[in-house]
């Protein structure tokens, strides 16, 4: 029985002298902040951040060169983890950010003005005369967001419009990278009030193209709260700070505007405790 | 010496329809549209606002960059708009558009004879560059960047393209044929700037006519020689052109410089020598307009700028249901939505086919037949870089070689499955472009 | 001469321990995504077996044989193994941290990889002497290296396929495993040792 216990000590006696000195040569300093970053991170991998991964993500948060609320998927809670990881103050957030394709020219009402006939893709077909829809800003409707989409939440219409659901949507925004257009937006969940067209032309170009489309009239600028809706270049856009009365939809003689129903999703945000 | 290049696929040529005639002049239009993107590389720069009198030759537009040309009114009259327009390469870019004043004057310098034996070679590059040159054959790489080869790479042989292995176009046959002398005169422009001996005209056999034009018209000029090629699509494509006339292999990702070779396209030589030598810069072009759905098929001397439009109109019209424009040749050229675009210096023709000659079809899953890999020149193996694209794998599709294709579309023209995989191969090398400029 | 090189042919062609033993598996089904990692994961798992089939010849011979120890031999083992993992866990992060990180929680596995331990089990059980055990377990390694090269390969076409759904990931390695192994069998009898 000695024997035993002392054969095997002295083993492992010698086999840890030899870890102990490799220790030494192949010494590889870690942050031991990055190791609890990297749990505190969703783990998923999704490369959201613009980084290869998570445990990326985490050794650069740790050196400082990223910040805390870099991970767009974890939102408010993850970043206040990691605050607490770092020793630092963490205020902001607490609102889910959704994607939202800034379009609703479907096939019904925008025009194209040539056929299609090559890759089912969005970025591909954008390639020839920047794709068949007369609009330059529309909605292509080939799915290269739903594709990119790893959650699923983007659907494609039958009149050729991509639609994001709010509940299935987490804000990793790869989706607005895929997009050729540029037209998918990072919107709060909880807003109500949306204009859902992305076209700088001037309107009568715009009337031309599409019957949805918003012909910088400024109705509704005019009928919403000050500073509300501004005029960027020909498009309306909502100040997502402001609160407008959903009725401000009834101004606009082109139907652009969108109110979006929040049955349900309001539940949602609240079983996330509001930051998911 | 002379070879054959791997791969390759023989189209119906249907160069019959206008090789016959000869080259007419056609009228200057009501209103010309003067793309700013007349290069590749860096888009010239706009001297001239909404309402300026220009004159013919005056320069609208000075270059962006190096690699990058001055763009000249095409003819006098008022700059009535600068906007964006359709470009025949497929997106919307800004052009000047100007209204003729219906005096056709040249302004002061231009249309005047220089003594060019007096010119230094780099008297030479930068008349090429003040006559706005780029190649002319549908490249439109700048000519005076590649009269620029660095010190280490001694150039010995200037090719010159007179293959137009491209289908149903005939434009540089016909000005083989009507301009032999001119052409010679600019080439040899060229081997002066570049200190070249040899001078070989490459021309598919096809063109019996402009062989032989150009073989008596070389005949007296020492180190000029004229090589007849085999007929197979892509023969005009540089590498595969220096291959079959010198034997040379350029490597993968090489330049013709690389093996001591320069290649001109035979319209530029003939505009180098109007540029030099006569100071007329280039603000117009020949282009063949052809196909079976136009009426009257014409080989046209047009000025740059000229909408499509009148073009189709000049040739009588289309004839039947048009159900394809194609701004180049059928295998590489761009197929046009309209004919909102206009005449670039880069134009080769415009080919209307018919609505029965354009196949529509659904594509299918590759097959894994391996009749691409025999049909492409450059030894690509687009089977797999089409499947790899379709992964959206760009990184390893990069890897792959998808950046030595030149877009001939053989493997296109061969798939039984009707892939698009040109398509496939333009978006990945956009996406590692638009990568490589994120990464800086 | 001719026993190592029977020895050898042994251990990468007939008893193969992926294909023919099923030793092996879970790095194998795990890290062959990429050839780039499985050629690194056969490296480490040719230093760890190498080394250890080397370190438990010596300990069962010179400690646990004198001593009367044997029935330690597995406890020992493990304990050898696991410290060379170690070593190697330790000099991959410093040395390739890129192949480290590729290699995930699959390199700290290989302590409990069954085909280690096996070879070093099967040197004691076939009576190998130290020359003999080397060329052994370079050959059992080198087998485990040409498997999860073939089957790396095999994975990174099979991906460019169009697989159906509930075939994709595991499920088509595992039928292109069991296929791959199917092939192997074919080497039954070639060489007995």
């Amino acid at each position: 029985m000695l024997t035993a216990i002392l054969a095997l000590a002295a083993v492992a006696l010698a086999l840890s002298f030899v870890l102990a000195i490799a220790a030494r040569v192949f010494a590889v300093d870690v942050d031991p902040r990055a190791e609890k970053i990297e749990e505190a991170l969703p783990g998923a991998n999704c490369g959201a951040c613009g980084l290869p991964g998570c445990s990326e993500l985490a050794r650069r948060i740790a050196e400082g060169k990223a910040d805390i609320d870099a991970c767009p998927v974890g939102g408010a809670a993850v970043a206040r983890a990691i605050a607490a990881i770092m020793g630092q103050d963490f205020a902001g957030g607490g609102v889910r950010r959704v994607a939202m394709v800034m379009c609703n020219g479907g096939d019904e009402s925008a025009r194209r003005r040539f056929w299609y006939n090559g890759v089912r893709d969005c970025n591909s077909a954008a390639l020839l005369f920047g794709g068949d829809k007369s609009c330059a800003y529309g909605c292509l409707g080939l799915g290269t967001c739903a594709g990119v989409c790893p959650f699923g939440a983007i659907d494609m219409t039958g009149a050729g419009l991509a639609v994001v659901d709010p509940a299935r949507c987490t804000g990793c925004t790869k989706c607005v990278d895929a997009c050729p257009k540029g037209i998918i937006r990072m919107v709060p969940a909880d807003r109500t009030i949306h204009i859902l067209c992305s076209s700088h032309d001037k309107g009568a170009k715009t009337r031309k193209v599409c019957a949805v489309g918003c012909i910088g009239c400024m109705k509704c600028v005019k009928a919403a709260p000050e500073g509300a809706i501004a005029m960027d270049r020909n498009l309306a856009v909502v100040d997502y700070e402001a609160e407008i009365p959903p009725e401000i939809a009834g101004e606009c003689p082109m139907k652009t505007i969108h109110v979006r129903k929040l049955d349900g999703l309001a539940d949602l945000d609240a079983a996330a405790g509001g930051e998911r | 010496m002379m070879g054959r290049f791997f791969g390759g696929v023989h189209p119906d040529y249907n160069k019959d329809l206008s090789r016959g005639k000869p080259i007419e002049t056609m009228p200057v239009p009501g209103r010309l549209v003067v793309y700013l993107s007349q290069n590749l590389g860096a888009p010239s720069k706009a001297v001239v606002k909404k309402g300026d009198a220009v004159l013919k030759g005056q320069v609208i537009a000075e270059s962006g960059g190096f690699v990058s040309t001055p763009v000249h009114a095409p003819v006098s009259g008022v700059v009535a708009a600068i906007d964006t327009f359709p470009h025949p390469v497929g997106t919307d870019l800004p052009a000047i558009v100007i209204e003729p004043d219906g005096n056709d004057r040249w302004a002061d310098g231009c249309d005047v004879e220089r003594d060019v034996d007096a010119l230094s070679s780099a008297e030479i590059r930068d008349l090429v560059h003040d006559g706005g040159l780029v190649g002319m054959g549908g490249a439109t790489f700048p000519t005076h960047v590649k009269l620029s080869p660095p010190p280490e790479k001694p150039i010995d042989v200037l090719v010159l393209n007179g293959a137009e292995c491209e289908p149903y176009l005939s434009a540089d046959h016909r000005m083989m044929v009507e301009h032999a002398e001119e052409i010679l005169d600019g080439a040899a422009l060229f081997a002066r700037v570049i200190e070249v001996g040899r001078v070989i005209v490459g021309i598919e056999k096809n063109k019996p006519d402009a062989i032989a034009a150009m073989r008596e018209r070389a005949a007296g000029r020492e180190g000029f020689e004229v090589a007849a090629l085999d007929v197979v699509y892509p023969q005009g494509a540089e590498k595969q052109l220096i291959f079959a006339v010198t034997g040379r292999r350029v490597p993968a990702g090489g330049l013709p410089m690389d093996v001591g070779v320069l290649v001109q396209n035979v319209a530029t030589c003939r505009a180098a020598r109007e540029a030099v030598r006569f100071n007329r810069p280039l603000i117009e072009r020949v282009l063949t307009v052809t196909g079976r759905a136009i009426a009257e098929p014409k080989n046209l001397l047009v000025r740059v700028g000229t909408p499509f439009e009148d073009i189709v109109a000049f040739c009588g019209g289309m004839s039947g249901e048009t159900g394809k424009i194609i701004s180049g040749g059928p295998m590489m050229g761009v197929s046009q939505y309209s004919l909102a675009a206009a005449v670039t210096k880069g134009t080769s023709g415009i080919v209307l086919l018919r609505r029965d000659e354009v196949a529509q079809f659904v594509s299918d899953a590759c097959i894994r037949c391996g009749r691409c890999v025999e049909a492409c020149p450059m030894r690509l193996d687009p089977s797999t870089l089409s499947i790899l694209v379709e992964r959206m794998r760009f990184d390893d599709a990069g890897e792959t070689g998808v950046n030595d294709c030149m877009e001939c579309g053989c493997c296109a023209y061969v798939c039984p499955s009707r892939r698009p995989l040109v398509q496939h191969f333009r978006r990945a090398k956009a996406e590692l472009r638009a990568k490589a400029r994120k990464a800086g | 001469m001719g026993k190592l090189v029977i020895i050898i042919i042994s251990a990468v062609l007939v008893n193969n321990y992926v294909l023919m033993r099923f030793l092996g598996i879970c790095p194998f089904l795990g890290v062959s995504k990429r050839l780039k990692t499985a050629v690194g994961m056969s490296g480490a798992v040719l230093f760890v077996m190498t080394m250890a089939a080397v370190v438990t010849w010596v300990v069962y011979h010179h400690v646990l044989v004198p001593f009367g120890l044997t029935y330690l031999q597995t406890v020992s083992f493990i304990l050898v193994i696991a410290s060379l993992v170690q070593l190697v866990e330790l000099a991959l992060q410093k040395l390739s941290p890129a192949l480290y990180k590729a290699l995930g929680i699959f390199l700290p596995l290989i302590t409990t990889n069954c085909a280690v331990l096996g070879v070093a089990m099967l040197n004691i059980q076939k009576d190998f002497n130290l020359l003999e055990t080397i060329v052994f377990a370079i050959g059992a390694a080198l087998g485990f290296g040409l498997a999860m090269v073939l089957f790396s390969g095999l994975r990174e076409r099979i991906e460019l396929c169009d697989t159906p759904l509930p075939f994709r990931g595991t499920a088509i390695g595992l039928i292109t495993a069991g296929l791959l192994s199917l092939a192997f069998m074919g080497f039954t009898g070639l060489v007995r040792l």
